[in-house]
């Protein structure tokens, strides 16, 4: 752990004050077990929002199943550690099973579905009377209450500590790890992390399964420690929402968010409840409701935290305690990249009839097309006729309605995007879509931790990440967040991370227009080099044909979703019917 | 009629517009050029008020109006005909239209505005009453046209009034707008398609990366080898 | 068996008639100013409540209650929109969702508990003075009739409204295209502030209607919530027939649900359709239609 000396140092005196807490009575026993268990249920939660954007509202219900679990088998007289393992393997094939279903929604959506589980599983809890006898709830036997000598309270906290441990390394080793990035990249646009070459379904699947592990082993703590169980304990609302407040109120995503939210809501939720009866639920609400309006990044991330000497640590962001710092390296170091050779007559890419309709709007229709091994080819059209359609089509963002693609041996139909990725597609977007808040050098590490063959180790991709961006000129900007960068910076991002996918075939999407004809030079530049040096095939949409004519070997001409010209740039652009339909004419006509 | 100079438009953190500066005076129909992104549309946003300028100006009859709300510059004869039409699908084309008249200076002159539209373009008088999200590609431009013509404006910002519209439906939106500039009203055309952009302009400007770069009138502009040059890329 | 399918439909008319009202205010919102406000049931609980308070205190006329608390309402929506969701519109899409999630179930949580708090846990409604109809063997309560007759006539007026005034048809235009709606004039901010007022206005009638046959209990928002939720889902954003007619059939799922099966699952219907609609169309059934 790369933590700072404020950082050891809070950590140390928080697990002192944990370990000794029993110690200072039943009060305090109390106290900082509801601390522990809050921060368990908080922390699991955030590994699924901080990291991967999903809001979970719905995540306390993983605690209730666990407590239910842990009580059912407890109550059948199985041994208590077989008890905690089917709590935790039945939640954890719970959040996978659950995935399925929401993880097809996004946004608010998802909240609103996931916080409609809360209700659903309180219903189920109450009604099915026969497993869980309802309302009335579950009382544990007496006998049990000494473990090994020490009182179950006692050692049921203990339990929970360790549990607590075991997060805030979880926490740590995922926010470091390559699965860790694997989030941050679906936490800002799931498409593009997919044409990184990462699957993402299996990492959110696996982030939910995890999170509901650890919500569960919280939960056996709960009635195990307090020999009883019902349904509105586990599963009301305003219960239900405290941990996720207390993460937010840290500060989501952050090492310490979940922690120090929990500590501050925790023991501000205790001396409320010794000063006032009653309105527990309107102070909760009101925590909540001011988080909200006023500090969505939380109180860590605040300016006047991080300005402070020392409390400043707590709040740094992941890819601040990392950075793998730029070796001294030759401005025309190679890049990581397989020198192909190139055999001019092997065909890279066919497309054979391939059609694409959206409702009744035909935006692909039946376009054939082949490109060489090696080619540079530009794809023009006016706007609509279907050319960053097609690229979609060949980049699997969309599935062909009819019609076959074929690229070096793969039949891409069917396949997943992140595949298409890995048999070494690579493209960008019209409209950059950088991870906008992972720096510049993570953002080009991600398609070179998750290749086809494995990928690099972390710090082996940030290393090689610097090489990329030195090649497109963003050595200086290596460590900003990319939401930072200027237009021109970011069309260069998406490129570098688009080579950084060891692309044999390269999708450039217009990418000239917003660029001073210099810096359009400096592109072309880049273009041809990836061609000569490294044998990648291109294709580039364009409309600025200024840009293209210095490179390409061929272009072909869409309309209306059809081909309309094929052939050398000159003899296409002399070509009539380009003339009238993409320029609607000679111009000279008007003269 | 209207002057911008140096103006400046951002999109959150991104620059869209560095430095435009245009003439159009009352009665011309002007065009504004360039390739996707270079601006136009942004620059026809910020003259309407939907996006606000960070520097520069705008005046329209003397005035300054950078940074005045759309309803203010609508209600002073400015009127926009977006790219992709933005209708409302569910709505009724004669809802639509009405639409146009939503501020209050155009509410007096709903009935007279509505058959004004209606005999330039006859065919929404028969399909008023269908939603028009049912319309082909050109009758919906015809829609967009035709609210924009509700608030009876003087100047007519039109953004790629012809994308998607087929070839014959071109011809006759195209005669509809001869029709509304022989009436007075001035015209600012952006269009990618230079050949029907020159078929309706007196004069044009081309922008390239959010600044005006050439300006002139058809013929110097058609002359002009710079001009061929940025568009054909052909030297 | 006919007269207890004809007394079950009516217990599902009126249920499902109470719904679509909470339904149609979310809707307006979410279709304006796509906020999902969690908080929308809720509102109607505590507007029952206060019914019922005003009610059993100065024992004014139900319709006059309504009045006032639409009045309440009106204002609580615009000032809840202007200083606690506009302001988060600033933010990047990520931090506006989980802010306003925060925000809305935070009112949930304070609104409902200070309910509960000053009124008393237990649900409450207007006692009106029992009167009953007989034809044939179905028993119809003159408060079902006065419920039955305000829900109708209050969805032609809305209908009018919408269709109508330029306010409505702006309503809608910001609906259906926001940048549409700029290019007309229509002012976007202000537009939002009042429709979410108006979203509120129409909660505090259903909860006035509500309380003249149904116990309110102030902890009982959030599952009008989801069922609003389920019904604009079903029905489409902005939709308001599709509202109507969806919120019909969620009343009538449940109470014949409570019938043949049992009442404790009842609510479970609205939860199970939810899911299973937004899994199978994830962006709503309106997309499908598209």
């Amino acid at each position: 752990m790369t933590g700072s000396a404020t950082e050891k140092l809070a950590l140390a005196a928080i697990f002192a004050i944990a370990v000794i807490a029993p110690f200072l009575g039943a009060y305090y026993l109390t106290f900082v077990f509801t601390m522990l268990i809050a921060y368990v249920v908080a922390q699991s939660w955030d590994w699924l929002h901080g990291e991967a954007g999903y809001v979970n509202l719905g995540h306390y219900i993983y605690f209730g199943i666990g407590a239910y679990v842990f009580s059912l088998g407890y109550i059948n007289e199985l041994p208590v550690v077989v008890c905690f393992a089917f709590a935790a393997l039945f939640t954890a094939g719970v959040g996978a099973i659950l995935s399925y279903p929401l993880f097809r929604l996004r946004g608010d959506y998802f909240a609103f579905a996931t916080l409609a589980l809360l209700p659903l599983f309180d219903l189920l809890a109450a009604n099915l009377k026969g497993i869980t006898k309802g309302t009335d709830g579950i009382p544990l036997p007496p006998k049990g209450v000494i473990v090994m000598g020490v009182d179950v309270k006692v050692f049921s906290y203990y339990v929970a500590l360790a549990v607590c441990v075991a997060a805030f390394f979880l926490t740590i080793w995922l926010a470091r790890n390559k699965f860790g990035f694997a989030l941050k990249a679906i936490r800002n646009d799931e498409q593009a992390a997919e044409i990184c070459g990462i699957r993402i379904f299996p990492v959110k699947l696996k982030t939910m399964a995890l999170g509901a592990t650890f919500a569960a082993l919280a939960g056996a703590c709960y009635p195990w420690a307090y020999r009883y169980i019902d349904p509105t304990t586990v599963f009301g609302l305003n219960v239900a929402l405290i941990p996720i407040a207390m993460a937010l109120l840290g500060g989501t995503g952050l090492l310490w968010g979940a922690l120090i939210g929990t500590i501050l809501l925790g023991t501000m939720q205790q001396m409320l409840l010794v000063q006032i009866s009653g309105f527990q639920a309107t102070i909760v609400g009101i925590v909540t409701l001011l988080i909200g309006r006023y500090m969505p990044g939380g109180l860590l991330r605040a300016r006047i935290v991080r300005g402070t000497p020392g409390l400043g640590a707590l709040g740094k962001e992941h890819h601040e305690r990392l950075g793998v710092r730029p070796a001294v390296g030759a401005a025309g170091e190679a890049l990581a990249i397989e020198r192909r050779t190139i055999d001019p007559d092997r065909t890279i890419l066919t497309c054979n009839g391939v059609t694409m309709a959206f409702g009744g709007n035909i935006a692909v229709n039946n376009v054939t097309l082949e490109v060489k091994e090696g080619e540079i080819l530009g794809l023009i059209g006016p706007n609509g006729s279907g050319k960053t359609t097609l690229f979609n089509l060949i980049s699997k963002i969309y599935e062909p309605v009819a019609g076959e693609i074929r690229f070096d041996g793969h039949l891409l139909n069917g396949l997943r995007r992140d595949t298409v990725s890995h048999v070494g597609i690579g493209r960008t977007y019209q409209i950059p879509r950088p991870f906008s808040d992972l720096t510049v050098q993570e953002n080009i590490a991600i398609p070179l931790m998750f290749r086809g063959d494995g990928g690099l180790a972390r710090d082996a991709a940030l290393a090689e990440a610097i090489k990329f961006a030195r090649f497109a000129g963003l050595e200086a900007r290596l460590f900003d967040r990319a939401d930072a960068l200027n237009l021109q910076q970011r069309k260069a991002l998406e490129f570098a991370r688009a080579l950084a996918c060891r692309p044999k075939l390269l999708l450039v999407d217009e990418v000239a227009s917003g660029l001073t004809p210099a810096e359009v030079r400096a592109f072309v530049d880049h273009i041809r080099e990836m061609r000569d040096k490294y044998g990648v095939t291109v294709i580039w949409v364009e409309h600025i044909i200024s840009a293209l004519s210095q490179v390409v070997d061929r272009l072909v001409v869409l309309e209306q979703g059809s081909v309309i010209a094929d052939g050398p740039l000159r003899e296409v652009m002399a070509d009539e019917r380009v003339l009238r339909t993409y320029f609607g004419g000679s111009l000279k006509e008007h003269a | 009629m209207l002057e911008i100079r140096n103006l400046v438009v951002d999109h959150g953190e991104l620059r869209a517009i560095w430095d435009v500066s245009l003439d159009v005076e009352a009665g011309e129909r002007v065009g504004l050029l360039g390739a996707n992104g270079a601006g136009k549309s942004t620059t026809l946003g910020a003259i309407l008020g939907i996006y606000k300028a960070s520097g520069g100006h705008i005046r329209y009859k003397s005035a300054e109006i950078a940074n005045r709300e759309a309803v203010q510059n609508v209600e002073a004869g400015i009127a926009l005909v977006p790219e992709g039409r933005q209708l409302f699908p569910e709505m009724k084309v004669r809802e639509n239209l009405e639409m146009g008249a939503y501020p209050r200076s155009a509410r007096g002159k709903v009935a007279e505005n509505l058959d004004r539209i209606f005999d330039l373009f006859p065919i929404l008088r028969e399909k008023q009453n269908q939603n028009a999200n049912e319309l082909s590609g050109g009758q919906q431009q015809m829609v967009a046209i035709g609210r924009a013509l509700m608030s009876s404006p003087q100047l007519l910002l039109l953004d790629e009034p012809f994308l998607g519209v087929a070839p014959v439906i071109i011809e006759e939106v195209m005669a509809a707008l001869n029709r509304l500039a022989d009436q007075g009203v001035t015209f600012l055309l952006v269009e990618q398609n230079i050949h029907r952009a020159m078929e309706f302009v007196e004069r044009a400007y081309v922008i390239e990366n959010g600044r005006t770069v050439l300006a002139g009138s058809k013929q110097q502009l058609l002359g002009d080898p710079e001009f061929s040059n940025k568009f054909l890329g052909l030297d | 068996m006919t007269a207890i399918i004809a007394q079950l439909v009516i217990s599902g008319l009126l249920l499902g008639g109470l719904y679509a009202l909470v339904a149609f205010g979310l809707s307006l919102i979410y279709g304006v100013v796509r906020i999902l406000n969690f908080a929308h049931g809720t509102l109607l609980a505590i507007g029952g409540i206060a019914a019922s308070i005003i009610f059993a205190v100065y024992k004014l006329n139900p319709v006059l209650i309504a009045v006032v608390l639409v009045l309440v309402f009106l204002v609580f929506g615009y000032l809840m929109h202007i200083y606690l969701l506009d302001p988060l519109k600033k933010r990047n899409p990520f931090e506006a969702t989980i802010g306003t999630v925060l925000v809305t179930v935070g009112l949930l949580l304070i609104i409902s508990d200070l309910a509960a708090e000053i009124a008393g846990p237990t649900p409450k409604n207007i006692p009106l003075e029992f009167h009953a109809y007989i034809v044939g063997e179905v028993i119809i309560q003159r408060a079902e009739l006065y419920i039955l007759g305000g829900i109708t006539l209050f969805t032609i007026a809305l209908h009018l409204f919408l269709k109508k005034t330029w306010f409505g048809r702006a309503i809608r235009a910001v609906t259906q295209s926001p940048l549409g709606a700029n290019i007309c004039g229509i002012r976007s901010k202000q537009i939002h502030a009042q429709t979410v007022a108006v979203g509120c206005g129409i909660v505090a009638i259903a909860g006035v209607l509500w309380s003249l046959k149904f116990p309110v209990d102030p902890y009982g928002g959030f599952d009008l919530t989801v069922r609003a939720f389920t019904i604009i889902i079903l029905g489409g954003i902005g939709n308001l027939v599709g509202a109507l007619l969806a919120g019909l059939f969620l009343g009538l799922a449940e109470v014949f649900t409570s019938f043949l099966w049992a009442s404790d699952w009842a609510p479970a219907v609205s939860i199970v359709l939810l899911l299973v609609i937004l899994v199978v169309f994830p962006r709503g059934l309106a997309s499908v239609r598209k």
